[in-house]
């Protein structure tokens, strides 16, 4: 099957523009099951795929290419032949990858049938899911960076088009336009890599550019900055610090829309264009630090705006940006298996999230934890699935969270020690919001007897993916780290001459010879089985970490489970400061805002500039200086050319008499008579040379 | 002069002019039939110079000839339309005379 | 000596009656002697010994668009006030284009005052029978679809509103 992963991306995207343009906009139109059925067939290619790739019947990494086109260019007197293949590479996390994406675009598809069901533009928002999911297959399954980077920025499109699917709405419309130039920014730095990649390999081919490193043609400085350029895209895609700040307003858009953008594609991609290019990453240690740093900080200020947000999606929204964090720091500090292990077992679980929190708000039609409550008894599958996934994220033992979650504590432990404190901390605080969003929501009493009261189960087609992911999300986890199946599949690529910059001319025979200084590849260097132990945290804080998560609960419990919440609001008022600063979330909005002030302030004075010195004393004075000139000019003239020019006076009368003609507007033969100007003038001056 | 040999310049020079006269006629012409005209005499004077070119060059070829065949038809198609266009505006304006068609005014 | 006389007879002919197109007040005579100067130019394609090319001519543009013309010029019976100038006060200007335009067209034909023919003329008509149905097949095919649609066209734009 894996000879046909191409269609993986275009089975989708056929679906889309079917119902793009092929259908008939209708509030009972049939058109939603197209991508549906496109999805399904994708994921049965997908998990035919991961199952041939983890039974280890092909030879991995997989990878067939096609002609684009090629084209010629000469540099510095040297003239080149560029060859643009494109063509699909499958390697264990793509595989994996494939199979996470389509089922939860699936599982978001059935979802949103009966979600969407009173919506006007029923079939475009399906149209919209199936090419976002289909742009996010085609960065999957691309074995050409060129190619993937256009299939993120139609990621970056789609997630436009879906964040303002309202757009009649104001908040909608501002959402998208910050979603989509916060992105861009970081964009910018991708596309700069990626230049300067190809002025370097002088391929686009992720395996050419894989060799180039091995062999040690890279210098560190060339590789540092190319990793830093594709981490600024990873920012922006995947919401790291400080360009995490649309993601929280991407949560106008509709609510299984956001469990895509948040579980499948859109902050997937920035992680697994770190991880497809790891090696670039592997070559430049200070990246990987900065990766590692920034994943940390994101971690933890958006776990700590979690703490304080009462709107449930901004809670799970704040929750995404602090696991992206996790997955960033993890590749940072080398932990290439952990990171993706965590990308796939959180995408289960936060699309559960998601989607169940759009079944509570489906019911009860608000976004404020404050005004739900006690809902366990109304919606009970939303209950239990929902609490699935809380366990889950809070890394309960035997959750799929839990070993995800182990794993990167662990590679953090062993790499860095005051990061690994920090993120401890950001584990507790997850295991917190989470199950006060939890109480807040289902637990106690009903705070809004209205709303309490209507609030009823979701349908079928609601609840069936809630459970299916649920399922998932507990035992996904257990199934991949069984055997260590989670190291054969996401098994992390090596560069066999990591510290080799000072070797430009290296021998083609690259293995024979041993990297010079080995230590200093130490920190980066985990060699694939080797490694293993740095899987498993000492064995006290391995036993003690289960404990302090149920604390962290424990402590949620207390403070939240009512009726009375006078711990809660104690708390608040003496850290009232504090959390002003995380209701503000870090006053990152008012920086950005204070940075684009700031650009118009200079501009208005490069202005002021322009206006004020430049025009003043550089074009009025030279306009005085030729009016001067011009007076005295013009006195010659009137004394002695004017005589002499009278005599053709008449002549010129009759001609301006009929060059008048020239400046009436909107006749036809006025403009004829420019094209016929222009053409005498081309025949006798440009012709005729 | 009146009895050297006919040259190809001889041909481009008549059909320059009549091309000349065609587009001082549809610079100037008032009334629009008489710029279809004008528009179906620089037409003929394409068709002198495609024939003499196929004449005086290729001798061998009829190229030429075809050519100003398809160029005669594209022509019989422009005044048929370009005439069937009038009569309607004509219908609507009650007026020939191409300054009063101003609808292009912006 | 005959071929020289023909063609500056029939060139002065194509040229004073294109004048009279372009400058005459009448639009009847206009379009009269756009009927004898297309003959002129018909004249020539003889001349030149393109046989098939003459017929086509008088037949086309002779006997067909020369005359529709005529008949629309009627039709509207506006078109021959006579107490109206027919030339805009633009003409002064057209007149400067066209001398500009005259130099270079004259420069670009004395390229080949000395390119005389080759070989007696034959008759063509045979040759662009083959060529048209053999290797331009396919443009004939489409010019007739030109055809067509300037057919449809004409019919479209002259039915009257109380006909739709």
């Amino acid at each position: 099957m894996i000879e046909h992963a191409y269609l993986i991306p275009l089975i989708p995207f056929a679906a889309s523009l079917i119902m793009m343009f092929g259908a008939k906009e209708d509030p009972h139109s049939p058109a939603p099951w197209i991508g549906i059925g496109a999805m399904a067939i994708c994921l049965g290619l997908s998990v035919s795929i991961l199952s041939a790739v983890a039974g280890g019947t092909v030879p991995l990494p997989y990878e067939h290419n096609w002609h684009w086109f090629s084209f010629a260019a000469s540099i510095g007197g040297k003239s080149f032949l560029y060859d643009m293949p494109i063509g699909v590479l499958i390697d264990g996390p793509a595989a994996v990858l494939l199979v996470v994406v389509t089922l939860v675009s699936l599982m978001v598809q059935i979802y949103s049938v009966a979600y969407m069901h009173e919506d006007a533009r029923y079939k475009r928002y399906f149209a919209f899911v199936s090419f976002f999911t289909a742009s996010m297959l085609g960065l999957v399954v691309s074995s050409n960076i060129l190619v993937g980077f256009m299939s993120w920025e139609l990621m970056g499109l789609s997630s436009y088009l879906l964040i303002g699917f309202w757009f009649e709405k104001d908040g909608p419309t501002e959402a998208q336009k910050k979603a989509f130039m916060t992105t861009k920014l970081g964009d910018s730095g991708l596309y700069l890599a990626l230049l300067f990649i190809f002025a370097k390999v002088g391929s686009f081919q992720i395996t050419q550019i894989h060799q180039f490193i091995n062999n040690g043609y890279m210098t560190g400085t060339v590789a540092t900055v190319i990793a830093i350029g594709i981490l600024f895209g990873a920012m922006g895609k995947s919401a790291q610090f400080p360009l995490f700040i649309w993601l929280p307003d991407a949560m106008e858009g509709p609510t299984p829309g956001s469990a895509l953008i948040h579980a499948a594609t859109m902050v997937a991609a920035g992680i697994f264009v770190v991880a497809r290019l790891y090696f670039v990453f592997l070559a430049a240690p200070d990246a990987m630090l900065a990766a590692a740093w920034i994943g940390c900080l994101t971690a933890f200020m958006a776990a700590a705006m979690a703490l304080v947000s009462y709107d449930i999606k901004r809670v799970l929204a704040f929750s995404t940006v602090s696991q992206l964090g996790f997955m960033m720091c993890a590749l940072g500090v080398g932990g290439y298996t952990s990171g993706l292990f965590h990308l796939t077992t959180h995408a289960f679980f936060k699309a559960l999230l998601f989607l169940g929190a759009g079944s509570v708000i489906h019911s009860v039609h608000t976004n404020d934890m404050r005004l739900m409550g006690g809902l366990s008894k109304k919606m009970p599958i939303t209950f239990l699935t929902m609490g699935a996934a809380i366990l889950a994220i809070a890394g309960i033992p035997g959750t799929s969270g839990y070993y995800s979650k182990d794993m990167i504590l662990a590679n953090i432990y062993y790499a860095n020690q005051p990061i690994f404190w920090i993120m401890l901390g950001t584990a507790l605080m997850t295991a917190f919001y989470m199950s006060r969003l939890f109480i807040l929501t289902f637990w106690g009493d009903d705070r809004d007897h209205e709303k309490h009261h209507h609030a009823h189960e979701s349908p079928f087609l609601i609840t069936g993916p809630l459970v299916l992911l649920a399922f998932l999300a507990l035992v996904s986890g257990y199934m991949l780290n069984r055997n260590e199946l989670v190291y054969r599949l996401l098994e992390k690529p090596a560069i066999s001459a990591p510290q080799a910059a000072h070797a430009p001319a290296a021998p083609a025979d690259v293995h024979a010879a041993p990297p010079a200084d080995a230590h200093a590849a130490a920190p980066v260097h985990e060699g694939g089985a080797a490694g293993h132990h740095e899987g498993h945290l000492p064995h006290w804080l391995h036993l003690a970490l289960p404990f302090l998560v149920l604390g962290s609960i424990g402590f949620a419990f207390a403070l939240y489970k009512g009726p009375r919440y006078a711990l809660a609001d104690g708390l608040k008022s003496t850290f009232a400061p504090a959390f002003r600063v995380l209701d503000r979330r870090w006053y990152l909005d008012d920086a950005f805002d204070l940075l684009v002030i700031f650009c118009d302030k200079v501009a208005a004075a490069a202005f002021w500039i322009d206006a004020n010195v430049v025009d003043r004393v550089f074009v009025d004075g030279w306009g005085l200086l030729t009016r001067v000139f011009a007076e005295i000019s013009n006195l010659i003239d009137a004394l002695f050319v004017d005589r002499t020019v009278d005599g053709f006076g008449g002549l010129s009368l009759d001609l301006g008499v009929g060059l008048r003609g020239l400046v009436k507007e909107g006749q036809v033969q006025e403009y004829l008579m420019y094209v016929a100007i222009a053409f005498s003038l081309a025949a006798t001056l440009i012709l005729t040379r | 002069m009146m009895t050297a040999p006919l040259t190809l310049s001889h041909y481009m020079i008549v059909a320059g002019l009549l091309f000349l006269i065609g587009v001082f006629g549809a610079l100037t012409r008032r009334n629009i039939i008489g710029i279809l005209m004008s528009i179906e005499l620089m037409f003929n004077a394409a068709n002198i110079n495609l024939v003499a070119f196929d004449r005086f060059l290729h001798p061998e070829g009829v190229t030429g000839q075809a050519l100003a065949l398809f160029v005669m038809t594209v022509a019989a198609a422009e005044i048929v339309v370009g005439l069937a266009l009038l009569l309607a505006i004509y219908r609507g304006t009650d007026t020939v005379y191409a300054e009063d068609f101003n609808l292009l005014k912006g | 000596m005959l071929e020289q006389i023909v063609f500056y007879s029939l060139s002065a002919l194509v040229l004073a009656s294109a004048l009279a197109v372009v400058l005459h007040r009448n639009t009847v005579h206009s379009s009269l002697f756009l009927g004898l100067s297309l003959a002129g130019v018909a004249g020539l394609f003889a001349a030149l010994g393109a046989d098939f090319i003459f017929a086509a001519q008088i037949m086309v543009y002779v006997s067909g668009v020369a005359v529709l013309v005529m008949f629309v010029v009627m039709l509207l019976g506006r078109a021959s006030d006579l107490h109206l100038r027919q030339i805009n006060e633009r003409w002064m200007a057209a007149l400067l284009v066209c001398g500009v335009a005259a130099v270079g067209l004259f420069k670009v034909a004395r390229l080949h005052s000395a390119t005389v023919a080759t070989g007696a003329a034959r008759p063509s008509t045979h040759d662009i029978g083959r060529l048209f149905l053999g290797e331009w097949l396919v443009p004939f095919e489409l010019i007739s679809l030109v055809l067509l649609a300037a057919l449809l066209g004409a019919v479209f734009f002259t039915r009257t509103e109380n006909a739709r």
